[in-house]
């Protein structure tokens, strides 16, 4: 049964320690712990209000902590603005879509792509008014600014989430599922070393759903380290090493996802029901490691 | 000793009154999230009508009170809600603010054209009399205000935070779908915070009025409020005790800067530091601010994004519009209306767009409002004229280096702020640098500034000709970098931040950066083009540049599209007509404008049934609320699959 990691964990991309917040009078999160080390796709659940989102908010740098640190490999980010932690190596997704919508889904991802030039590049300049080719080429008038490698690269990163030729699109036009896809291809424009993805599951259908999971599972053999919230149990279950059960702004549970499963403290947190079983698990055995015991020591 | 007690009194005084108007920005906030420009003219109007009631048709005091602020105030600002404001739910950020704008050159114009300037009308206290305390004179008048501003304090306070309605009166900035679903109408709540606003701002007015020595002006009377912001910034726009004492302390320490420092000071340096006074608190109150925290609210854009000419499209256009410019200045030269010549109105029109495309590029792009370009103009002019004796390409090149460190100046305190925050600043930058330096004959010389034509050696722009020629390859030169601007890297970052800045953020980009930069930018275009309008008009003076023209022009460009180069050059048009065919009325129209646009975002050139289609444009169909649509499906299908899995 592996441990909680402890905020030591050396080998980890993400180590959160001992993180507060309070909104008013009410814990959005007390004294959460976890870390998620590379190569692995770690799973972050809990019902509706249990501080996911807000400890997302706290990890990419939108909500500051009462207390407790976060370390992005061995740097201490707790005070980093958003941006800075960015160029670190962290990108994330937003459950409420936050898509630059007056752009199209290609120029979404070439933001992120480019995130690292600066404006006044000159390379750049020449291109401020390409050729008759490329502008017929564009589409509804916006400007495809990037050409050449970029623009390649910005194809290839499309494909890859399921958009092909949907580059085009302005992006608020586009149906949830898709729009999420964008996100996540925005995200990983930036060539993050950490992922935080929260509810990319949501809006997609069954095929497009095992898709993203085979995503992930290919990006975390890539090397990438993810951390998923997700609804969609089954996917969950069937592509995370490691999963942390969030409830009431406290890690009640963590461990393999058969642990999980078959933890009381889960299952009672999701009143019975009976979470889905791991794809290729043997019968659940152990009861899964209990935050409160090692996780605070 | 006296002496102080005195001061300090009539500073609680003016504190006091302060804080009922700035109470009421508050209120007016919290409940709808629209920062009330308008406030002033509202209390502005308030106090003319009491005048009105009182002093003209010797109505008693009470009953004046009772028609202005129970019957007039409530009803006002109860039709605003409803008429204007409801209808704004869902537009883009800027929108709300260009409105109460329009709402306040609008009040503004009525009361001009109802109560002549000239005429002097001075208001008598509510109460006459005074006692002595302390070896000091008191009015009751006094006592009145600081007695009414702290019992509506505490009445406020009271309704907020002890009543059923005041909690929802709270909670409907924060999240107006929870509110609705625990039974409370966002709407009802929103009206209720219009109507407490404008009763507050009204109030204010009709208290304020008596202590204005030299009667009561509809500009200066508009713009007393200004330190009313700075107020309401203190208690960041939620916070009813702290606004009131930071009002409070406002009134004390103006008044006594007053009476303290001023007396100190060169003579003719006094009235520049009184009306610099409001602009240094608000600033000192934004500098002093915490960061405000990026917010993933999930705003979505649904409207049509205007199309981006191509830099090929751009350039044959450039190049058509050069040729109809050559055949204007040969055709009208020498045409003159209304004893300007045409040509000159016509370098008026390019002067002024390009002060409209440094709005495309700030407010359209990245969503910031300014408010102050038309103090870049009246800066940028200033230093032309003053560099080399007027007229040389070092002054262009000066103005327009000047206007970007001065934009980046007053830009770098806000950044960290909600894009609010720098409309305020721009607002208060335009009013104190108006009253301050532009008003000021030892600075911009009692007959203005003489500027002259440009003198290139070799070249002579002397001429009306030649002259219109020059400024229209201007405006032709903007017009093309910023078109070149919005199709380059740093042209799609900007409409990334005003999309999202959450998401831009944590792609790893720097917002602060950003935001100064196009500032900046937009603030070199606005001295350029200050520089060139004083090129056109010889000898620019004291009211060229003031703030209610500013705000006009920026009501006229986004009423036409500020998102579009034809926008800003059509606002250019329109200001320069109307300014010569009605210069007294432009203010209403430009108000109603902007009422009767409402939340189009795209404005008259985004209307799908006036486009004119460009045979060589491929037309998409326009984004409808898909998303949004299919994201409330989203949620309900995940709070199904909660309450499933609970």
């Amino acid at each position: 049964m592996p441990p909680v990691e402890a905020p030591a964990d050396t080998g980890a991309v993400l180590t959160v320690s001992e993180v507060a917040v309070r909104f008013g009078g009410v814990a959005a999160l007390s004294d959460v712990s976890l870390s998620v080390r590379p190569g692995t796709v770690t799973g972050l659940i809990g019902p509706n209000g249990a501080g996911k989102t807000t400890l997302f908010n706290v990890i990419s740098g939108l909500q500051a902590p009462d207390r407790g640190t976060v370390h992005l490999f061995d740097t201490d980010v707790t005070s980093l603005k958003p941006h800075r932690r960015a160029r670190i190596g962290l990108a994330r997704t937003f459950q409420r879509l936050e898509l630059f919508g007056t752009l199209s889904a290609s120029d979404n991802v070439q933001v992120g792509l480019e995130s690292g030039r600066k404006f006044w590049d000159l390379p750049r300049l020449r291109r401020l008014f390409p050729g008759r080719a490329r502008r017929a080429a564009g589409d509804a008038g916006q400007p495809d600014v990037g050409g050449g490698r970029s623009a390649a690269a910005c194809d290839q990163l499309l494909a890859g989430v399921g958009l092909e030729g949907s580059g085009a699109q302005q992006s608020s036009a586009m149906p949830t599922g898709s729009a999420r896809m964008v996100e996540l291809a925005r995200a990983l424009a930036i060539g993050p070393k950490l992922l935080l993805l929260d509810e990319p599951g949501s809006g997609l259908d069954e095929s497009e759903s095992t898709a993203l999971g085979d995503l992930l599972v290919r990006l975390a053999a890539d090397g990438m380290a993810v951390l998923l919230v997700e609804h969609d149990m089954e996917l969950v279950m069937r592509i995370c090493d490691h999963i942390y059960v969030l409830d009431f702004g406290d890690i009640i549970a963590s461990g393999s996802p058969e642990e999980v499963r078959n933890d009381p403290m889960v299952q009672a947190a999701y009143l019975g029901e009976a979470l889905p079983e791991p794809p290729s698990a043997p019968d659940g055995t152990g009861a899964g490691t209990v935050a409160g015991e090692e996780g605070r020591s | 000793m006296s002496n102080f007690l005195q001061y300090t009194i009539f500073g609680v005084m003016l504190g006091a009154g302060y804080a009922i108007a700035a109470t009421g920005l508050v209120v007016t906030y919290t409940t709808s999230g629209v920062f009330n420009f308008a406030q002033g003219a509202v209390g502005m109007v308030a106090a003319f009508c009491y005048w009105e009631l009182v002093a003209a048709h010797n109505v008693p005091v009470l009953l004046a009170l009772v028609i202005i602020l129970v019957v007039g105030a409530s009803i006002a600002g109860a039709l605003v809600e409803r008429v204007l404001m409801r209808r704004l739910h869902g537009a883009s950020a800027e929108r709300p603010v260009m409105v109460t704008l329009g709402l306040l050159v609008i009040l503004t114009g009525v009361a001009t054209l109802v109560w002549s300037p000239t005429t002097e009308r001075q208001v008598n206290n509510m109460v006459a009399g005074q006692f002595r305390l302390a070896g000091i004179n008191i009015q009751y008048q006094e006592v009145l205000i600081i007695g009414v501003a702290l019992a509506v304090a505490i009445a406020l306070r009271a309704l907020f935070y002890s009543t059923r309605t005041g909690y929802a009166l709270r909670a409907v900035v924060d999240d107006p779908e929870l509110l609705s679903m625990s039974g409370a109408s966002p709407n009802r709540m929103s009206q209720y915070g219009w109507v407490l606003g404008f009763m507050m701002a009204a109030l204010a007015g009709v208290l304020l009025a008596p202590t204005q020595t030299t009667g009561i002006s509809i500009e200066s009377f508009t713009l007393l409020v200004v330190n009313g912001y700075a107020a309401a910034i203190v208690g960041r726009l939620k916070n009813i005790p702290v606004t009131f004492a930071a009002a409070i302390a406002i009134g004390l320490a103006e008044n006594y800067v007053v009476n303290y420092i001023l007396p100190h000071l060169a003579q003719n340096l006094q009235p520049d530091i009184t009306y610099a006074l409001p602009m240094v608190f608000l600033f000192v109150a934004l500098v002093t601010l915490p960061s405000v925290r990026l917010r993933a609210v999930g705003r979505l854009t649904t409207v049509r994004t205007p199309r981006v000419a191509g830099g090929y499209e751009s350039l044959v256009a450039g190049a058509v519009f050069l040729v109809l410019v050559v055949v204007a200045a040969v055709v009208f030269n020498g045409t003159v209306v209304q004893g300007t010549t045409l040509l000159d109105l016509g370098g008026l029109v390019m002067t002024l767009g390009i002060v409209g495309l440094s709005l495309v590029l700030v407010t359209g792009y990245s969503g910031q409002v300014s408010l102050c370009q038309f103090s870049f103009m009246g800066i940028g002019a200033f230093v032309m004229g003053k560099v080399s004796g007027g007229g040389s390409v070092l002054g262009l090149i000066l103005a327009t280096a000047i206007c970007a460190a001065i934009g980046a100046l007053i830009a770098l305190p806000t950044v960290r702020l909600r894009d609010l925050y720098l409309a305020l600043a721009t607002f208060a930058f335009a009013d104190a640098v108006a009253q301050g330096f532009f008003n000021d004959g030892r600075i911009y010389g009692t007959g203005g500034v003489t500027i002259g034509r440009i003198v290139v050696p070799g070249l002579s722009f002397g001429g009306d000709r030649a002259e219109f020629i020059l400024v229209s390859v201007f405006f032709l030169l903007s017009a093309l970098l910023v078109l070149a601007i919005r199709r380059s890297l740093f042209g799609r970052r900007l409409v990334a931040l005003n999309d999202s800045p959450a998401a831009y953020a944590t792609v790893g980009l720097n917002i602060g950066v950003t935001k100064v930069t196009v500032f900046a930018i937009a603030a070199a275009m606005a001295g350029l083009a200050g520089a060139l309008y004083g090129t056109v008009q010889g000898v620019v003076g004291t009211t060229d540049f003031d703030i209610f023209p500013g705000i006009i022009f920026v009501l006229f460009v986004t009423i036409w599209s500020i998102r579009t180069v034809s926008g800003a050059f059509l606002a250019a048009v329109t200001y320069v007509v109307l300014n010569q065919a009605y210069p007294n009325g432009i203010g209403l129209f430009a108000g109603a404008g902007i009422i009767l646009i409402g939340r189009a975002a795209g404005g008259i050139l985004g209307i799908e049934a006036i486009q004119f289609p460009l045979p060589w444009v491929k037309r998409t169909p326009a984004p409808t609320d898909a998303v949004a649509g299919a994201r409330v499906g989203a949620v309900s299908a995940m709070e199904g699959g909660t309450s499933a899995a609970s």
